[in-house]
């Protein structure tokens, strides 16, 4: 029986359900003897501003064991590091996609190998050159043309205020200084699951009685993901035309929802000429929380995610917890990997939008392997504060089979589920749309 | 009156540094050096720059040679054997040997710091090939080429495209009988490394190592500067064989953090051999009727907290003669054992005074 050539396809490295089977096709349990180190590609990489660390490994594996893509796959700094040395051209290489910059191999590297700098270094290359998975590709066109990676109407930005309940006010036509100038961001403009996120927020806001505004239509992503991902041109559009509006108006604070934008803007704004105080929400919320009216006691157990641009990138894993703990009726349980080495959900560094490419190289999806995890501490909630979290466990919830067993719920939707007479078993209980869902109409 | 003399058999760092302290202490020292010049093996061996500051070898031990030069009571004797002693602890008799002529010398004590010898890649199970391929080198071999301020691989006279070094050639093989880390190995290959690449920037080079052991600064005065500043490239698993392939060396071995076997063409390929305890050594243990450890290196008593006495009462040890030692070490044990040389003299010295 003859086997059609074309339908052949021999791959340098091939990770199958995670395992990795990388050989010559007719001899794949024969290790392929290494006849050469070209350091052509290392050599590159490490002359790259923000690539030099590469070179620094010495190859003690401590990444390895903290690596979250190595949970469900076979990928790890010092993997990289040795692959390059060996020939692996990284710039085209589906490794280059896998790291979500979540910063836990730096976390415990000796010698500071920083790939969170090393991977948007060399996937900047692979942009420039053409090299980019096309659902990332189409992530960055959606971002440049419409402002958002989701690819929604610019002009529908703002709409989901309207579902809010409360007043939210636009800081444009309050024509006044605020206390806290809310980004608001894209995943809870747009976001279907975000979008709750974002009411219950403003509703906490409003009973505070706090003076807050959003940007509305004139607000656009704040790309920090996307820089990561290597689109360096789209972040620095993108952070000239906020920091230029926001540079308009008056007011004290930053408040974010996404931590994503919280390291934009403490670390990655600055640069660019946007010096703003921020705060996430979770540390807005946390010392205010006796003051909430939380009469209704939930009556769950919850375990929270630690966001990695929250958490490790940005040193806060107490303020989110002090809020979690403050709402009646929580009783919050811990994730055997939390703070500092918790697991990454997958979403950053462009992971949000390379879910389908990466899949091809990981047995299971990031999100899967933290949702076991949350399961495993017999929660009944696993409590996020990142955008990007929510969609992504709840499809994680569905494909493990945990729907029913588990629910997604970020911190915000929790203290207002806490001021609400809605019962905990009740609230959100047909389960969010899936992911890419056009957002409702709230009426134009 | 007894005599109030120290011997130092050997004129390396460590005897070197004994006998300058020993000097200066106020002791009668003779200084008793087998070949024609001091300076021990950094010079015999054309060291071009030391461990791990790339200060160069000759100018260093002109240093050290030239403090001995005004001491008052310090003779050196080059080209001079010990062949023989008489006496105990105070009240030694060495029979010097120099060409056809002999003569005595008395000593209160004697420091043997007789150093060590490199491992000869030809013996035993090597298969490096180092005497069947003009381009497979030691780390001496190429501390000349780099003493000359060049690096040409011998059978063309061309620089370098690839080059490795081969670590723990001669150390740490049970089978060779050399069961220890000849702990400065690690250190001098790299440093080799920084300057192979100095000099031919082009050039890749590689270290195939089982154990990185850089002690102590070492490990970024050397090892991290050779990898982060010169791109160095250290691969984990040792070459098992060195094969002729056309007009390049095949190194074959495995490279185990991959988990695959290697076979790389290198133009030059460095040995890293270890020590052993040198001829001289071993002839001085003999002729001094010392006893060795079972390693072969001069034994020592109270180890680890005393790194210099021997079980002869009234001879010391110092630097490599005593086991795998480093500078630093060798010229520490040259002083200690000067200090308790000297302790030695003056207490004979004071009990040959007549009680009063």
């Amino acid at each position: 029986m003859s086997v059609e050539p074309g339908r052949i396809h021999e791959h340098e490295h091939w990770v199958q359900d995670g395992v990795d089977i990388s050989g010559h096709w007719n001899r794949m349990f024969d290790p392929r003897t290494i006849d050469e180190y070209p350091l052509d590609i290392l050599e590159r990489i490490t002359g790259l501003p923000g690539g030099e660390s590469l070179g620094w490994c010495y190859q003690c594996g401590k990444c390895t064991a903290v690596c979250p893509v190595d949970h469900v796959g076979d990928y790890s700094p010092r993997k990289i590091f040795r692959k390059v040395q060996l020939g692996m051209n990284l710039f085209d290489d589906p490794d280059l996609w896998l790291c979500t910059t979540c910063m836990n191999c730096l976390r415990v590297c000796p010698k500071g190998v920083n790939m969170i700098e090393i991977m948007p270094a060399v996937r900047e290359q692979a942009v420039l050159e053409g090299n980019v998975p096309a659902e990332l590709l189409t992530a960055f066109e959606n971002t440049m043309r419409h402002g958002n990676p989701l690819g929604e109407p610019q002009r529908k930005r703002a709409d989901w205020a309207r579902g809010a309940g409360v007043p939210v006010p636009v800081i444009k036509g309050l024509g006044r200084r605020v206390d806290l100038l809310w980004f608001v961001e894209c995943y809870p403009a747009y976001h279907p699951r975000g979008r709750d996120a974002s009411q219950a927020l403003a509703r906490i806001l409003t009973a505070l009685e706090l003076d807050f505004a959003i940007l509305g239509v004139e607000e656009r992503c704040v790309a920090d993901s996307q820089r990561l991902a290597g689109e360096t041109g789209v972040f620095e559009a993108m952070a000239e035309h906020n920091i230029g509006v926001m540079q308009r108006y008056e007011f004290d604070r930053v408040l974010v929802t996404d931590p994503h934008a919280y390291n934009a803007f403490l670390k990655e704004y600055p640069k660019l000429g946007g010096s703003f105080e921020t705060i996430h929400y979770s540390q807005l919320l946390a010392p205010l929380m006796e003051r909430l009216p939380m009469g209704n006691s939930l009556g769950l157990r919850v375990t929270f995610h630690d966001p990695c641009y929250l958490g490790r990138r940005n040193g806060e894993y107490d303020a989110p917890r002090r809020c979690l703990e403050a709402i009646p009726g929580v009783e919050l349980t811990e994730m055997m990997r939390c703070r500092a080495n918790g697991y990454c959900c997958g979403g950053g560094g462009g992971g949000m939008w390379l879910d389908g490419t990466n899949s091809e190289h990981m047995s299971e999806r990031l999100s899967e392997r933290r949702v076991r995890e949350a399961v495993e501490t017999g929660a009944d909630v696993l409590a996020v504060c990142c955008p990007f979290e929510v969609s992504r466990f709840e499809d994680a919830v569905k494909s493990t089979g945990n729907a029913g067993r588990l629910r997604v719920l970020d911190i915000a939707e929790l203290i207002d589920m806490a001021m609400t007479s809605e019962s905990a078993g009740e609230a959100q209980g047909g389960g969010p749309p899936p992911m890419g869902a056009s957002a409702p109409e709230q009426g134009e | 009156m007894p005599s109030d003399t120290v011997v130092v058999i050997g004129g390396g760092p460590a005897g070197l540094t004994a006998a300058r302290a020993a000097a200066e202490l106020g002791a009668a020292v003779v200084v008793v050096e087998a070949r024609e010049r001091l300076g021990g093996t950094p010079i015999s061996s054309n060291y071009a720059a030391l461990t791990p500051d790339f200060r160069p070898a000759d100018e260093a031990m002109a240093e050290m040679v030239a403090a001995l030069e005004g001491l008052p009571r310090c003779t050196v004797r080059t080209s001079t054997r010990v062949t023989a002693r008489e006496g105990d602890a105070g009240a030694f008799r060495l029979t010097l040997a120099s060409g056809d002529t002999t003569d005595a010398v008395e000593a209160a004590a004697v420091i043997l710091a007789t150093g060590f010898d490199h491992f000869d890649p030809g013996r035993e199970t090597q298969m490096y090939g180092y005497y069947e391929y003009e381009d497979v080198l030691t780390l001496q071999d190429l501390e000349a080429q780099l003493k000359e301020h060049r690096v040409t691989v011998p059978s063309t006279g061309r620089a370098p495209e690839h080059l490795c070094f081969i670590q723990c050639v001669g150390s740490r093989d049970r089978r060779i009988g050399n069961t220890w880390c000849s702990k400065v190995c690690c250190g001098v290959a790299t440093k080799e490394a920084i300057e192979v690449k100095r000099l031919v920037p082009s050039c890749k080079v590689f270290v195939f190592y089982i154990d990185m052991r850089m002690y102590g600064f070492w490990e970024d005065q050397i090892y991290w500067k050779a990898q982060e500043e010169h791109g160095v490239n250290f691969i984990r698993g040792i070459v098992t064989e060195v094969i002729r392939r056309g007009d390049k060396l095949i190194v074959k071995g495995e490279d185990t953090t991959m988990g695959r076997p290697v076979e790389a063409p290198m133009d030059m390929v460095v040995l890293s051999v270890g020590m052993e305890p040198s001829k001289g050594t071993i002839e001085m243990a003999r002729v001094l009727d010392v006893p060795r450890e079972s390693h072969g290196f001069i034994a020592t008593v109270g180890a680890p907290l005393d790194t210099v006495s021997t079980p002869v009462a009234g001879i010391f040890v110092a630097g490599a003669a005593a086991g795998p030692k480093d500078l630093e070490d060798s010229v520490s044990m040259g002083g200690l054992a000067a200090a308790k040389a000297v302790a030695l003299v003056r207490r004979h010295a004071a009990a040959a005074l007549p009680v009063a």
